[in-house]
């Protein structure tokens, strides 16, 4: 139990050190601080001479939504990182848990993505002179926290399949456009086709994004749960969908030979 | 109880070639490989590229299912009981890759011994003893990045003895190594094999084999060729004689000539510097001096040796045995 514990704690911290590149200031602030405020203006300035949305609208989804870059980008590194290196072997050649093991490399990423989507928030708001009102502040973390974790889950699926594909980068800017349009961000559920606001419903974001907007409109966290609920149970399946396919594929591997190979 | 039992290993990988029209081919990398290691010893598996030597390390170690055959590590077996295998041994590859850059050498030792459960209280002290061991004393907090190749090898060395396994998997540890680093590996792994660890050794080099291996398998094209002492494969070809020839420019066809005479066992050219040296292996009380010049006329000769063959020379006899 306390091996498990470690592994999954300082297990998790060290891997992150040691896979996650942007851990360097010249990188870090641009990629993961200045560019979250370029795509919140974007939409606003958008929104604003289209005279659709309010800047409150855009600043929420696209503060949140934009924490897909850490988090599917490190989770994809996480395994795609390993192979790089060639340190795949010898990880999956330790007896360590796998639970511990993966899911502690997924607690860095998640506290990450939450910090980033909540620094464009603050920030994206200062910006705009977008008003939050004080009481949603603490609530906002929150919401940011449920969103970053949904999308954490997501995540490990990216990671699963790093397994078996070296363009890990690619598949994450897919899957990070993809969010873009069917999480809600930027054009009302109600607006886009009916399949797109359904299909929505199954992905990380969605219900966290509504639920931060009624915050920010005054409705209190009771309001929310069920919003925050459903986020919840988004990122779980998302994160048992891709830990089960993370021991697949290390079995496939084993019996396919297709660790080293794409 | 055998520390390591192999028993008709088999490995087949599919490749697969083109975009749309895919093909694939069947490539068996390990065809029937037998062989057992007693505890305490050192084993060593030669063999050239490609022979398979990797592959039977990695279905030994549990990172590749065999497509036949079974193998057992300290009793248990490599597929059904995958994880306690894994707790007991430790698995060291050759190379510069295999470290993470980004931490230093004590981080990268630290990690590990995170996931092979070593107890936090043990962990500094083991990782001390061990940098100790390899070299590495005073450059642990150093990233890995900055390592030199033998540096990492050595680190490598050090992560697959943290947690004090019982077997030892050494895949070509001295590849790359300048002549002092691979002479310091060589003496730790000899101090590994006096403390009792049982060790699987992979190398190219004959001669490190010689030194440290109590018995050695040679593998050829998926196959074990030979397996006994050193000094049973040097008797092996130790009633013929070795001829070498230094020539400058020499070709296919003509190496093809040579190995077609009677009494030739085996032919082989080595690079030295400026020119090559036609190596070949003859039977006993065989001259073939002349008849070999003679294929080789036309090209320029430098010196002609004949001496005893050497554990090098049996090796290339029996991979390049058809």
């Amino acid at each position: 139990m306390i091996v498990a514990a470690r592994i999954f704690v300082v297990g998790g911290l060290t891997s992150f050190r040691a896979l996650f590149y942007w851990l360097t200031p010249w990188i870090y602030v641009p990629t993961m601080l200045v560019a979250p405020i370029f795509q919140i203006l974007l939409f606003a300035y958008i929104g604003r001479s289209a005279g659709l949305e309010s800047d409150e609208f855009y600043l929420i989804g696209n503060a949140l939504q934009y924490a897909a870059i850490p988090c599917l980008f490190a989770m994809a590194q996480m395994v795609g990182g390993e192979r790089y290196q060639n340190t795949l072997s010898a990880i999956l050649v330790s007896p360590a848990p796998r639970i511990p093991l993966f899911f502690g490399r997924s607690l860095p990423v998640l506290l990450n993505g939450a910090f980033v989507a909540a620094f464009s928030l603050l920030v994206g708001a200062l910006v705009l002179g977008v008003h939050l009102p004080a009481s949603s502040l603490a609530p906002l973390g929150l919401v940011v926290l449920i969103a970053a974790f949904s999308c954490t889950g997501l995540g490990l699926v990216n990671a699963a399949a790093s397994l078996r594909i070296r363009e890990n980068a690619v598949l994450s800017n897919v899957i990070f456009g993809f969010l873009l349009i069917f999480t809600g961000a930027n054009v009302p559920l109600d607006d886009l086709p009916s399949w797109i606001s359904t299909a929505a419903q199954g992905m990380p974001f969605t219900h966290a994004i509504k639920a931060a907007r009624e915050l920010a409109a005054g409705a209190s966290l009771g309001d929310v749960r069920g919003l925050l609920g459903a986020e919840l149970l988004v990122g779980a399946i998302y994160g048992v969908a891709g830990y089960s396919l993370l021991r697949w594929f290390e079995v496939l591997s084993r019996r396919y030979a297709t660790l080293e190979r794409s | 109880m055998a520390a390591i039992e192999a028993h008709e290993l088999c490995r087949t990988y599919k490749t697969h070639t083109g975009t749309f029209r895919r093909r694939t081919k069947e490539v068996e990398a390990v065809r029937g490989v037998s062989f057992t290691i007693e505890p305490g010893e050192l084993f060593g598996l030669l063999g050239p590229n490609g022979a398979g030597k990797t592959t039977t390390i990695k279905m030994l170690i549990t990172l590749l299912i065999p497509t036949a055959g079974s193998a057992r590590v300290l009793g248990l077996d490599v597929v059904k009981d995958a994880r306690e295998v894994r707790k007991r041994i430790g698995y060291v590859f050759g190379g510069e890759r295999g470290v993470y850059e980004r931490l230093s050498g004590y981080d990268n030792l630290r990690y590990f011994a995170e996931l092979y459960g070593v107890p936090p209280k043990l962990q500094k002290p083991r990782i001390e003893e061990l940098l100790e061991l390899v070299g590495l004393k005073g450059r642990e907090h150093e990233r890995a990045e900055g390592y030199s190749r033998g540096m990492k090898q050595r680190l490598h060395v050090a992560r697959g003895l943290l947690h004090d396994p019982e077997v030892l998997f050494l895949d070509e540890p001295t590849i790359g190594l300048d002549p002092v680093g691979a002479r310091e590996l060589r003496s730790t792994i000899a101090s590994l094999t006096a403390a009792g660890k049982t060790i699987l050794l992979t190398t190219h080099y004959m001669f490190e084999a010689d030194a440290l291996c109590d018995r050695i398998a040679v593998i050829s094209k998926g196959s074990i060729v030979a397996e006994g002492t050193p000094a049973d494969l040097k008797r092996g070809v130790g009633q013929g004689s070795v001829l070498e020839v230094e020539v400058y420019g020499v070709d296919e066809e003509t190496i093809e000539q040579v190995r077609r005479l009677g009494g030739v066992l085996a032919v082989s050219v080595e690079e030295r510097e400026q020119a090559q040296v036609l190596v070949v292996q003859t039977q006993a009380e065989v001259e073939l001096t002349s008849a070999i010049l003679g294929h080789l006329n036309g090209g320029q000769v430098g010196r002609i040796s004949q001496r005893e063959p050497t554990l090098e020379d049996a090796y290339v006899a029996l991979v390049t045995e058809e």
